[in-house]
């Protein structure tokens, strides 16, 4: 392999690498603009310079690759390449580069929204002079909107065609393109042909300056006042990496994080706006009974009681069992414990299933993007928990002639059959789990409030069998609690009180012993990416 | 984009194949057709490259992209002739400004636009290589060099 000596370091590279990538892979920085991982590299922005040994003028690092050199050739009898990225004439390029880019910029940082994870900011700070000796007038021109939700400032572009590969690389719709040259070149649409594909806010993330801006986010908050929080997106069984922008328990603003096992840098824009319709949904913060039909709160204690009422005691005449909705939505934890509630309490009178779900067609993009036709974020890790399952339980129930259901409710707003409106109207007693006024909740008796989708922590397992780790964004609403926890709580009432868990990772450690797919995972190994249950060395 | 969009066809299909036929990649057979195109309807239209964009599987926008790139493809109907004054160091010391000034003047025209009759387009281009005989006026394909006022106007009265 070639032997590559960047600044002082000796580095071994498979031939072919970039020296930007050799040099990212080694926490070396080079700053750069047009070059991203996914998208075809064109040199354009000229920022990643550096200094080749043997070569007459300085090469962009992201278009040169490293070869094996004839034996002769070699620097010092033993490098394949000689590069300098620190040496004075590469730090000069670097700001002579910068005040290009800058010569139009507005410099208006204090009301830009990218201030704060700006390139142009960071790399002026870093590798920029402090003045412009432009002395001519800026080229000003009015911000345009994109479609999709994406406005373009071009005063602030430094036409990196970061977004223009974006559309004709992963998106594969080809809507933007560079108009014009010189000094009129500008990223435009055509007319008729707004951004329109369901992977555009990625455009906005991808952007290194403010030009591309997210409608949704304008000039709602400033980036270093925000907590940042890992997280997985809800939308679907794909399990997108994202990062989770919040204050004060109000989300502002979602973006893609980097799992290459996952989402590869991207996520979908249903998943990127997801958090509006989790905070549209009327919410539901206390346990409340239905009384002369009307909603009444009650405590936490009186809601068990009423549990134990109606579901734990046996009751002569019609059938007694019991039937048990689990929830794809919901962490493998809490669909866990309601298994072994399911299991250990009501025992051969449980009958388990889950309510119709949602189904969409697959769709998969150029760039090797997926949005799963399964819109459940779960459905894998709920199968592993509990394996004998009814994926729609109505013929069951209908054949049983249930009476008595407890549902995990995901707050789904699904519409509901006749069929299914009848069966619910015929129950003697629904107690539905909840965060969210659906319609299913509107039918039931007794309602408990559960997490919301951003408040939830617990594991998720993707389709393709990766469990990753689902951290809480915003803390929970009222006296809602852990859906886990209100499970376990409902086993210690109607059953004999043997649980007491605090924690959810004391749920997690239960599973290690119990559910094969789960062995020896635990949130510290989990961290940021997750793991695969297909990895065979998993343990190493 | 509509169905009730104008559409555009090739009259030489048979030209079309050809071109496309040279390259390894379809889409290197973009700028062929354009000039293909231009040389048939006179100018660009949206009509046009979406028909170019189908022929060699690219988005419109990709079309439009090149197209906006390049000085002599024209999105606009052009006059019958289009008078193209060299603008350059040669041609504007011997006087390439006037000659823009006096078509100005006697066509009532800025430079960018066409005659009422669609009979001239003014452009002003930038060096058209032929330094040692300026001031250079390129009138569609024709190179016409060293002119004046008068044979410039001589020039233009000839064309039919």
């Amino acid at each position: 392999m070639p032997l590559l000596k960047i600044d002082d370091r000796e580095i071994e590279v498979a031939a072919g690498t970039t020296v930007l990538d050799a040099a990212l892979a080694n926490d070396i920085e080079i700053p750069h603009y047009c070059y991203h991982p996914v998208l075809e590299i064109v040199g354009s922005c000229r920022m990643c310079m550096v200094e080749i040994e043997g070569m007459p003028k300085l090469q962009v690092s992201c278009n040169t690759r490293i070869g094996n050199a004839l034996p002769d050739r070699k620097v010092d009898g033993m490098y394949d390449m000689v590069v300098s990225t620190k040496s004075d004439i590469v730090k000069r390029a670097r700001e002579n580069t910068l005040e290009f880019l800058l010569l139009n910029h507005p410099l208006d940082c204090p009301v830009c929204d990218q201030a704060g994870e700006c390139f142009l900011q960071d790399y002026s700070f870093r590798y920029g002079r402090a003045h412009s000796r432009f002395e001519d007038e800026k080229r000003v021109r009015p911000a345009e909107d994109l479609g999709a939700g994406v406005v373009i400032n071009q005063n602030r572009c430094i036409m990196c065609t970061r977004c223009v590969r974006f559309t004709r690389e992963i998106s594969g719709t080809g809507e933007l393109f560079v108009q014009q040259r010189g000094n009129s070149t500008k990223i435009s649409i055509l007319e008729d042909k707004p951004l329109d594909n369901l992977l555009a806010g990625n455009v906005t993330d991808i952007c290194p300056v403010g030009a591309l801006l997210s409608k949704d986010y304008i000039h709602r908050n400033r980036i270093w006042n925000l907590d940042r929080q890992p997280s997985v997106c809800q939308e679907c069984s794909v399990g997108c990496n994202v990062d989770i922008y919040h204050k004060n328990g109000k989300v502002f603003r979602t973006s893609a994080r980097e799992n290459l096992d996952v989402n590869g840098y991207f996520i979908c824009d249903t998943g990127r706006y997801s958090y509006h319709d989790y905070e549209a949904v009327e919410r539901v913060t206390s346990p409340m009974i239905r009384k002369d039909k009307k909603w009444q709160k009650i405590s936490w204690d009186g809601a068990f009681k009423e549990i134990f009422e109606k579901l734990g005691r046996k009751k002569e005449g019609d059938s007694n069992n019991v039937a048990g909705i689990f929830s794809p939505f919901h962490t493998s934890e809490a669909n866990f414990m309601f298994a072994r509630l399911m299991q250990n309490v009501f025992k051969e009178r449980a009958v388990i299933g889950t309510l119709p779900l949602p189904k969409e067609e697959e769709k998969k993009f150029p760039g090797g993007f997926r949005i799963s036709g399964d819109c459940s974020p779960n459905w894998r890790g709920l199968t592993e928990v509990s394996s004998y399952i009814y994926e729609d339980i109505f013929n069951e129930l209908k054949k049983q002639k249930i009476k008595l259901m407890y549902a995990l409710d995901d707050g789904v707003n699904r519409e509901l059959t006749q069929e299914w409106k009848d069966l619910l109207r015929n129950l003697d007693f629904l107690v539905v789990q909840t965060y969210a006024m659906t319609p299913l909740a509107e039918r039931a008796h007794l309602l408990l409030p559960g997490a919301a989708p951003l408040e939830r922590e617990g594991t998720l397992m993707n389709d393709s069998g990766r469990i990753q780790w689902l951290r809480p964004v915003i803390p929970l609403k009222g006296s809602s609690r852990p859906d886990w926890k209100i499970v376990m709580e409902v086993m210690n009432t109607v059953g004999k009180r043997e649980l007491d868990y605090s924690h959810v990772n004391e749920v997690l450690a239960e599973m290690n012993e119990r559910i094969p797919a789960y062995e020896g995972v635990t949130f510290f190994k989990l961290g940021e990416s997750g793991m695969s249950i297909n990895e065979e060395a998993r343990e190493s | 984009m509509t169905n009730n969009d104008p559409k555009f066809e090739f009259d030489k299909p048979e030209m079309v194949e050809n071109i496309i036929s040279h390259y390894p990649d379809k889409r290197s057979a973009v700028l062929p057709l354009l000039h293909l195109a231009q040389s048939q309807e006179g100018f660009i239209s949206s009509a046009v490259m979406r028909t170019i964009a189908q022929l060699v599987e690219a988005a419109p926008a990709e079309i439009a992209d090149t197209v906006s790139f390049y000085t002599m493809l024209y999105t606009e109907p052009q006059g019958k002739f289009n008078l193209q004054v060299c603008q350059t160091l040669s041609c504007s010391l011997n006087g390439a400004d006037e000659l823009v000034d006096h078509i100005c003047g006697e066509y009532k025209i800025n430079p960018g636009e066409t005659t009422e009759d669609g009979k001239f387009t003014l452009t002003k281009v930038e060096c058209l290589g032929a330094c040692g005989t300026a001031p250079v006026v390129q009138i569609n394909n024709d190179y016409h060099e060293g002119l004046s006022i008068e044979s410039l106007d001589k020039l233009l009265d000839s064309l039919e």
